[in-house]
């Protein structure tokens, strides 16, 4: 069984009066330890597509199970356990909570699962060791590069040990150099530790870090392919 | 679970500190209405003590007779309380003493100097029912009472106010340009009655202050006494004797026997009843002021708690999406809620008791003490305002979707 499977997924946004079909029947699944880029035009529905992926959004109709649970069926709320212990988040915005040192954003997760406070501080730092940013553990936010945070957000999601990470345009905000820096940390995640990584991006040179590629268009899935 | 609980509190903690500004405005409704309640409770207590004190060093052995300030309208011809009474009420066993008492404030002169004094004018028997001491000279005698002598006993303080250092007793003062030899002065002993101070007062026989001393003593009957001042010998007869007192006085005032007493007796009890009820009273005036100081305190928490969720609405998103469940959301708001309150509940509590303090070590006339069951309940007030208006704010921040919450901008 696929770790993630979804069948005919619709996405139906209702602003006012206009409907909005951000997603029109979408059918993927996706093995354990790919490396998945998403690609499409602005608006074609990707970042919709990994938000209910990452229960964090739910489908207007559709199927979704993810590693043999049934996504559909369950309430969003009841669903933060499955978000923490299974699934790890990298945005654009990098999204650290500011005014929070490195380590205290990165122990954050194991707050929310109860882990010993001695047991956090020592994976947090492990965490952050993966992501070779042991030195900075104690700096601020706002006191890190654009890379740096977004290192910082990777070792939060690894430090529960989650298989799948979902990562919706990381490098969007990022220049070259720290983008490869991002992207050859997602590869050694991949490689290494067989972390499933399900990545949103609209530049090609990223793809290419990818095994295998889908393409979006108006909501559509229009292709998929498994490279080399 | 408390490693959880912990966490939780740091963040709130970071949360307040992060706008020190606005947290210290918010919690200023709850500082100044826990200060409030702990200072006007120690002053409360502190009366009320005070008051017990008075009360219990004045006897609790001893009576009041007097007619009601609001007199029944049925009684058509009531009479005033007269020396008839005072000495039927002597003939009775379970009686030690009772003495007439007419207080008024006379200036009194001694050469240059002149000040006011509380003149209370009585018989010897004032001398058993109150324990005053004196310091110097002698009290009034039997004979002197009858022969309307110009003799006056002085408390400690007006003793002081008028000679100085020099002693009193032989000397002449005026009371109303009316001459008056002290032959005796009083040992200081706080306040020790009800309206009468002795310290700042004056004893003069009641025969000479009723003839000789027309001022002050307006009664329709001429005889008339203020009241009259009992000492029963047995406590545990008490009750037994006051009802003997009463039917001596319904005898001498003639009052037929279908008919309310004209006159009534007021026992150590019975002010302490008084007592009692001030203090309601006061409890409630207190228990209006703090909750409405808590009130107002508890909606700027509110109100700042609900700005805090929406600027932090993304951070919400990003805690939902790293696995924090809407029950964490919640306790994370309400915690931060509680702690500022009780922030603003430890201020007012330490500015409450500094204020008592400062109350109780300049001013002479209100006593203050802390009042340790006061600094608690107001304390867990402020937490309890914080439970409750923190809670819509929490709530509000716990049903957030996820995606919602993370896409806010
Ligand atoms: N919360 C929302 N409310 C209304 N419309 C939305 C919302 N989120 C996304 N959309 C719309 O859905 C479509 C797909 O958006 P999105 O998934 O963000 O695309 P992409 O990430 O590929 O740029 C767009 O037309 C967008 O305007
Ligand atoms: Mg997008």
């Amino acid at each position: 069984m696929s770790l993630i499977e979804t069948t005919n997924l619709y996405k139906t946004y209702v602003v006012g009066d206009v409907e909005v079909h951000a997603l029109q029947g979408v059918s993927v699944s996706i093995e354990r330890g790919e490396f998945v880029a998403v690609m499409g035009p602005s608006g074609s529905g990707k970042s919709t597509f990994m938000n209910i992926l990452g229960c964090l959004d739910k489908p207007t109709k559709g199927k979704y199970i993810l590693d043999g649970i049934d996504v559909t069926a369950t309430d969003l709320s009841k669903l933060a356990g499955v978000r923490n212990r299974k699934i790890g988040f990298v945005f654009q915005g990098f999204n650290l909570i500011s005014r929070t040192t490195a380590v205290e954003n990165v122990e954050l997760p194991m707050v929310y699962n109860h882990t010993p406070s001695h047991l956090r501080r020592e994976k947090a730092l492990a965490a952050l060791k993966a992501v070779g940013l042991e030195k900075r553990a104690f700096h601020m936010p706002n006191q890190l590069s654009g890379g740096q945070q977004q290192r910082v957000a990777i070792a939060r999601s690894l430090v529960c040990d989650a298989p799948i990470i979902f990562a919706d345009e990381p490098t969007g905000n990022l220049d070259t150099k720290m983008s490869i820096e991002v992207m050859d940390l997602f590869t050694k995640l991949n490689k290494e530790m067989g972390k499933t990584i399900i990545l949103i991006t609209h530049e090609p040179d990223i793809a290419e870090y990818a095994g295998r590629l889908i393409t979006f268009r108006d909501g559509q899935k229009v292709s998929d392919e498994v490279k080399k | 679970m408390m490693d959880t609980l912990f966490s939780v509190f740091r963040i709130s903690v970071k949360a307040i500190f992060a706008n020190k500004m606005r947290s210290a405005l918010t919690s200023l409704g709850i500082v100044i209405g826990v200060a409030a309640v702990i200072t006007m409770l120690a002053v409360g207590s502190g009366t009320q003590q005070e008051m017990t004190e008075r009360f219990s060093r004045f006897g609790t052995n001893v009576l009041f007779l007097r007619q009601p300030w609001d007199l029944d309208e049925s009684i058509s011809s009531p009479k005033e309380v007269t020396m008839d009474d005072v000495r039927a009420i002597r003939r009775l066993s379970g009686v030690e003493a009772a003495a007439p008492y007419i207080s008024s404030g006379f200036t009194v002169q001694y050469g240059y100097t002149s000040t006011s004094v509380d003149v209370l004018a009585t018989d010897t028997d004032i001398f058993k029912t109150y324990d005053w001491e004196l310091d110097s000279g002698r009290e009034f005698t039997e004979k002197e009472v009858s022969d309307y002598a110009q003799v006056a006993v002085l408390g400690a303080t007006a003793a002081q106010t008028i000679f100085n250092d020099v002693d009193a007793v032989g000397k002449t003062v005026i009371f109303e340009d009316i001459p008056f030899q002290v032959i005796g002065v009083m040992k200081k002993n706080g306040q020790g009655g009800f309206g009468f101070d002795m310290d700042e007062g004056a004893l003069i026989p009641y025969t000479t202050g009723k003839v000789k001393m027309n001022a002050g003593w307006s009664k329709s009957d001429r005889r008339a006494l203020d009241r009259v001042i009992i000492r029963v010998k047995d406590f545990n007869q008490i009750e037994e004797t006051k009802e003997a007192i009463a039917n001596a006085v319904r005898n001498t005032h003639k009052i037929h026997p279908l008919k309310p007493d004209d006159f009534q007796i007021d026992d150590f009890a019975s002010f302490v009843e008084e007592a009692k009820s001030a203090g309601k009273t006061m409890g409630i005036l207190l228990g209006v002021i703090g909750a409405v100081s808590l009130l107002v305190g508890g909606i700027g928490v509110m109100n700042i708690m609900l700005v805090s969720v929406t600027e932090r609405t993304r951070e919400i998103g990003i805690r939902m999406a790293i696995g924090a469940t809407s029950a964490d959301i919640r306790l994370q708001f309400l915690v931060e809620a509680v702690t500022l309150s009780c922030i603003g509940g430890l201020i007012g509590v330490a500015l409450g008791i500094a204020a008592t303090l400062i109350v109780a070590a300049n001013s002479t006339t209100i006593p203050a003490t802390l009042n340790i069951t006061a600094i608690f309940v107001s304390f867990g007030f402020s937490a309890a305002t914080g439970i409750f208006f923190g809670y819509y704010p929490a709530y509000k921040a716990s049903k957030l979707t996820p995606i919602d919450a993370l896409r806010y901008e």
